[in-house]
C-alpha cells in the first residue's frame, strides 16, 4: 500500500526470497555453524597425535568452506535483505524497527565472525612456525565456531518472533520479542541439526579427500561419525520439543503446508519420512563408527541429501505455518495490518494505496480497477501466470466450467474461512467485485503482469499526493484529522 | 511539491534519530573505504598483470594486490550490512520506493557480486594454474574488474533515485533512473576516489618492511612500484577535484544550502595541500618518498570524513519537506485507522444484541466460501447437499469430519478440524433447514 509494488510474474515473489533463503540456510548450517567445530575438533586431533595428516585434511576442509562461505554464503545473506525489502517491505520494514538493535548486535557478530574466518583461513600455513603458535591458531578456530553460532542464534529469535509474537504485540520490546515462546525450542532444533548437516558434509568431503589412504579414513571417519551421532540424540529430542510448542493453529495448516490439499493424509505419512530419513542417517553414523572403512560414500551422500532435504522442508513447513500472517497476529501476508482492516474495508484499499492509479470504481473500469486490486491485495504471493498462480487456483477450484465472478467474489469473501493460510480480502465490497471480474477474465487471456520496475508508478494524483485524510475525494464518512 | 507522499512504516524509530544518523555516517565510511580498496585493488591487479606481460615482476605484483582484494572485498560486504540497514531505518519510504522501481537490477547485485567473489578467488587461488595460458588469466581478471566497477553503478543509482521522490514517476526501470542528473557524475567521482584511495593504501602496504620480502621481485625496485602508485595517487586526486566540481555544479537545487556548499569547499580544500605534498614526494630523491606520507592521509581522512558529513546533510536537505509530509500523513492515516477501528467495533456490538439463527455465522464463515446456494461452484450448491442428505444432518457432520473426493471434476474437500461437534451439528441443522 505504501510501496510501490515490485513483482516477478514468472517465478513469483516468494520464490525469489525461498529460492535465496534456502541457499543460505544450507550454507549456513552446513558449512559454518556445523562444519567449523569440526575443523576445529580436527586440528585439535592432529596436535594431540601429532599428525601432520589431520592438519592437512582440516586445512584442504577450511579452504571449501571458506571459498563457499565468504562467496555465496555471504551474499545469499545479503540477498534475503535484498528480496525481502523489495517483496514485503511494509514487513521486513517492520520488523526492523523492532528488531533493529539485534540485528545491530547481529552486524558487530558478524564483522567477528568474517574477521575470524579470514584469520584463521589465512594464517594457517604460518601457525606452524611453532607449537605455541598453533595452540593459538587453534583457539581461533573455537572462537569463530563460538560466533558462528552466535550469529544463528540472533537470526532464530526474529524468525521465531514471526511465528508467533508472544507477549510483544501487548509490550512491544526488544526483549519481549526476543524471549518469544518458540525461541529456544528452535533454537536448539536448528543447533542440533545444524551439528549433525556439518559433521556429515564433512564426512563426505573426508572421503573424498582421503581416497589414498584407508587407515588415516577410517580414523577421522569414526572420530567425526561419533561427534555427528551425539549431536544426532540431541536432534532427536530437540525435533520433539519444538513439535510440541508449535501453537495449535498453527497445526491446522501444517497439511496443507507439507503436501497439496488433495493429500491431506501426507502429512502422517511425512512425519514417517522424517523418521524414516533420521533413522537411515543415524544408521550410517552407528555403522560409520562401528565399521568405518566399510561404509560406501553412496551412503553419506544419501544422508547429506536427505539432511538437506529434511531442512528444506523444514523451513517450507515454518514458512507456511505462520500463515495468514506475516508477524504473528500483526501483519497479513499480504503486508497489511490487521489494524487497517476496518479502515480499508470501509473506504476501499484503492482509497489509501499511494501508489494506486484507479481510486473510483465504475461500471467501465472494472477489469483494470480488479487489475490494481489485484496489485495491492494478491501480488505477494500469487502470480498471474507463473509459479503459484491464480489461473492455475481457480483452474483448480472450476475447471472448464465458465468463470463467474458473482461465485469467485462470493468465493473470496469467505475464503479465509475455509483456507486459514488466506488473509481475509482487505478491500471493500465495489473492489471485491471488480477483483472478481478481474479474475473471471482470466479465464480466456491473460495480459503479463509487472512490476513497478518495468511499468513505473503512476504520476501523483489527490490522494497519493494528500498529507490528510479528512477531504478526500469519495469518503462518505467524516474522519481522519482536519488540518 | 509534486511527489506520491507515501506512509512511514506506523513504529516508532529504534533510536534517538541523531544517534542513528551519526552510526549511518560513520559505518558507510568504513564501509565505503574498503569498497574503494576493493574496486581500486581489482583495478590495479589488472593493470598490472597486464604490465607483467613484458615485466614478469609487475606479474608478482599483481598477485601480492589481489591478496588484499580477497581481504577487503570481505570487509566491503560485512560493513555494508550496517548502513543498509540504518537506510532501512530511517528513510523506509524512500529507500524501498526506489530500490522496487529498479527492483531486477538491484536484486541483480547479489549474483553479480557473488560471480565478481568467485571470479576472484579463482583469479587468485589458482594463479598458477594459468601460467601458460596468461590470456584467460588476464581475461578472469578484466571480468572481475568490469563486475566490481558496473555493481557501484547500481548502488548510485539507488542511492540517487530516494532523494527525489518527485522524479519517481517518470522512471521506468534501471536505465531511465541510471540517466537522472547527476548519477553519472558521482559515480566518476567515485571511481577517481577509488583509484585514489587504493593507490594511497598501497603506498603503504608496499612501504611495509615485510613487503620486498613477501614480493620477490627479481629486478622491479620496490621504490619504482611506490613511485607508481604515487603517480596514480596524484593523477586521481585532480581528477578526483575536477569530478567533484562537475557533481557540485549538476547537483539538483532540492538539497542546495550554505551549510552544505560551505562543508563541500572545506572537504575539497582539505585536500589540496596533499596535492601540494604529493608533488614534493614525487619530484625528491628516492629516500625522501615518504617524507610527507602522514600528512597526505591526515588530509584525506579529514576530507572523506567532511565529504561524508556533507553527503548526509544533501540529503537531509532533499528529502526534508518530504519526511515532513510523510510524518504528516501517517499521523493522519493513523487517526483514521483508529477512528474506523473504533466504528466498526461498536458496529459488531450492535450485531451483538440481535438474535441470529443458529449455524448461520458458523456456515458462512467456513462453509459459503465453496459452497453457494444455488449455484455448483467449488463444490456442490447448498440445494444439492439437501436433497442428499435430506433429514439426516448426522450425515453431513460425519463427512464434514472426515472429507474426501465426490466428483470427478471438482477438487476434495479439506478438514475442518478447528469446528467443534457442536457447531458442526448447528451448521447442519441450519443447512436443512434453510
Amino acid at each position: 500500500m505504501d510501496f510501490p509494488i515490485f513483482h516477478i510474474d514468472f517465478i513469483g515473489n516468494r520464490m525469489l526470497i525461498a529460492f535465496d533463503a534456502i541457499l543460505h540456510v544450507i550454507i549456513n548450517h552446513a558449512l559454518a555453524v556445523g562444519a567449523l567445530p569440526v575443523i576445529a575438533l580436527l586440528e585439535h586431533t592432529g596436535i594431540r597425535l601429532k599428525d601432520p595428516r589431520w592438519d592437512t585434511l582440516a586445512y584442504r576442509l577450511l579452504k571449501i568452506i571458506f571459498i563457499i562461505t565468504t562467496t555465496v554464503g555471504a551474499l545469499t545473506g545479503v540477498g534475503i535483505w535484498f528480496s525481502a525489502s523489495l517483496v514485503n517491505p511494509a514487513a521486513i520494514g517492520s520488523l526492523i524497527r523492532v528488531f533493529f538493535w539485534g540485528w545491530f548486535a547481529e552486524w558487530i557478530v558478524f564483522v567477528t565472525e568474517v574477521s575470524l574466518i579470514m584469520a584463521y583461513f589465512l594464517s594457517w600455513q604460518s601457525a606452524a612456525r611453532s607449537a605455541e603458535a598453533k595452540q593459538k591458531h587453534l583457539h581461533l578456530g573455537i572462537f569463530l565456531a563460538a560466533f558462528s553460532w552466535i550469529t544463528m542464534a540472533i537470526i532464530v529469535a526474529i524468525l521465531g518472533f514471526m511465528m508467533d509474537p508472544g507477549n510483544w504485540l501487548a509490550e512491544r520490546t526488544l526483549i519481549s520479542g526476543l524471549l518469544n515462546p518458540m525461541y529456544f525450542p528452535q533454537l536448539a532444533f536448528r543447533t542440533t541439526l545444524a551439528m549433525v548437516m556439518g559433521g556429515m558434509t564433512m564426512i563426505c568431503l573426508t572421503y573424498l579427500f582421503t581416497r589414498n589412504d584407508f587407515g588415516f579414513r577410517a580414523s577421522v571417519l569414526r572420530l567425526v561419525s561419533s561427534w555427528s551421532i551425539a549431536w544426532m540424540l540431541a536432534l532427536v529430542f530437540a525435533s520433539i520439543w519444538y513439535y510440541q510448542v508449535i501453537p495449535q493453529h498453527m497445526f491446522a495448516n501444517i497439511p496443507v503446508a507439507v503436501t497439496t490439499q488433495e493429500f491431506v493424509s501426507w502429512n502422517s505419512s511425512l512425519k514417517w519420512l522424517l523418521i524414516v530419513g533420521l533413522s537411515f542417517v543415524g544408521w550410517v553414523l552407528w555403522s560409520s563408527v562401528k565399521h568405518p572403512g566399510t561404509v560406501h560414500g553412496a551412503k553419506y551422500i544419501a544422508s547429506v541429501l536427505l539432511l538437506f532435504a529434511m531442512l528444506g522442508q523444514f523451513e517450507r513447513v515454518r514458512e507456511f505455518i505462520r500463515k495468514p500472517f506475516i508477524i504473528g497476529n500483526y501483519m497479513y501476508a499480504n503486508g497489511i495490518r490487521v489494524e487497517d482492516y476496518p479502515l480499508l474495508q470501509r473506504d476501499g484499499i484503492l482509497q489509501h494505496a499511494t501508489y494506486a492509479s484507479i481510486r473510483d470504481i465504475t461500471d467501465d473500469n472494472k477489469v483494470s480497477a480488479g487489475r490494481e486490486v489485484f496489485e495491492q491485495t494478491c501480488t505477494r504471493c500469487h502470480t498471474v501466470n507463473g509459479i503459484n498462480s491464480i489461473r492455475s487456483q481457480l483452474k483448480k477450484m472450476y475447471g472448464d466450467k465458465l468463470w463467474q465472478s458473482d461465485v469467485i467474489a462470493a468465493y473470496i469473501e469467505n475464503m479465509h474461512g475455509a483456507r486459514y493460510f488466506m488473509p481475509p480480502f482487505p478491500g471493500n465490497k465495489a473492489e471485491l467485485n471488480a477483483l472478481a471480474v478481474y479474475l473471471s477474465t482470466l479465464q480466456k487471456r491473460a495480459t503479463a503482469f509487472n512490476g513497478v520496475q518495468i511499468n513505473g508508478i503512476p504520476k501523483p494524483d489527490k490522494i497519493s499526493a494528500a498529507t490528510f485524510y479528512g477531504a478526500l475525494p469519495n469518503l462518505d464518512a467524516p474522519h481522519g484529522v482536519q488540518k | 511539491m509534486n511527489a506520491p507522499i507515501p506512509r512511514d512504516i506506523p513504529l516508532p524509530l529504534p533510536a534517538p534519530e541523531g544517534l542513528l544518523e551519526v552510526l549511518l555516517i560513520v559505518s558507510f565510511l568504513v564501509h565505503i573505504v574498503f569498497v574503494h580498496l576493493m574496486v581500486g585493488g581489482s583495478l590495479f591487479s589488472l593493470i598490472c598483470q597486464i604490465r607483467g606481460l613484458k615485466t614478469p615482476d609487475y606479474e608478482k605484483l599483481a598477485y601480492r594486490i589481489m591478496q588484499t582484494v580477497t581481504v577487503n572485498k570481505s570487509l566491503a560486504v560485512v560493513m555494508g550490512v550496517a548502513p543498509l540497514l540504518i537506510i532501512n531505518t530511517l528513510y523506509a519510504p524512500q529507500f524501498y520506493a526506489s530500490s522496487a522501481l529498479i527492483g531486477d537490477m538491484w536484486m541483480a547485485v547479489i549474483p553479480l557480486v557473488t560471480v565478481a567473489f568467485l571470479l576472484a578467488y579463482v583469479h587468485k587461488f589458482w594463479w598458477n594454474h594459468f601460467i601458460n595460458i596468461p590470456e584467460l588469466h588476464i581475461g578472469i581478471a578484466a571480468l572481475e574488474t568490469a563486475l566490481f566497477l558496473f555493481i557501484p553503478l547500481i548502488f548510485m543509482t539507488n542511492v540517487n533515485l530516494m532523494l527525489f521522490p518527485e522524479y519517481w514517476p517518470q522512471v521506468k526501470g534501471f536505465i531511465s533512473a541510471m540517466l537522472l542528473p547527476n548519477v553519472l557524475q558521482r559515480y566518476l567521482h567515485f571511481i577517481s576516489a577509488a583509484v585514489l584511495f587504493s593507490s594511497l593504501f598501497f603506498i603503504w602496504w608496499t612501504g611495509r618492511k615485510a613487503f620486498l620480502q613477501e614480493a620477490q621481485f627479481s629486478k622491479l625496485r620496490v621504490i619504482d612500484v611506490r613511485r607508481f602508485f604515487y603517480a596514480f595517487a596524484f593523477g586521481a586526486t585532480i581528477l578526483q577535484i575536477l569530478t567533484g566540481l562537475v557533481v557540485f555544479a549538476t547537483l539538483p537545487a532540492q538539497g542546495m544550502s550554505w551549510g552544505f556548499t560551505l562543508l563541500l569547499m572545506l572537504g575539497g580544500a582539505t585536500a589540496l595541500p596533499a596535492i601540494w605534498w604529493m608533488w614534493q614526494n614525487l619530484t625528491r630523491p628516492d629516500h625522501l618518498l615518504d617524507d610527507n606520507f602522514k600528512k597526505i592521509m591526515g588530509c584525506f581522512v579529514g576530507a572523506i570524513i567532511i565529504m561524508g558529513i556533507a553527503r548526509h546533510d544533501y540529503r537531509e536537505n532533499t528529502l526534508a519537506d518530504h519526511k515532513t509530509a510523510i510524518a504528516e500523513k501517517t499521523a493522519n492515516y493513523m487517526a483514521a485507522v483508529k477512528e474506523a477501528g473504533e466504528a466498526a467495533q461498536l458496529a459488531a456490538k450492535a450485531l451483538e444484541g440481535k438474535a441470529t439463527i443458529p449455524g448461520e455465522s458458523e456456515f458462512n464463515q467456513n462453509c459459503a466460501a465453496c459452497h453457494h446456494a444455488t449455484l455448483p461452484t467449488v463444490g456442490p450448491s447448498v440445494q444439492e447437499i439437501k436433497a442428499i442428505y435430506v433429514g439426516d444432518p448426522a450425515g453431513i457432520a460425519a463427512w464434514t469430519k472426515s472429507p474426501g473426493k465426490k466428483r470427478a471434476d471438482s477438487m476434495s474437500m479439506p478438514g475442518f478440524p478447528h469446528i467443534s461437534d457442536d457447531e458442526l451439528a448447528a451448521i447442519s441443522q441450519y443447512l436443512l433447514n434453510h
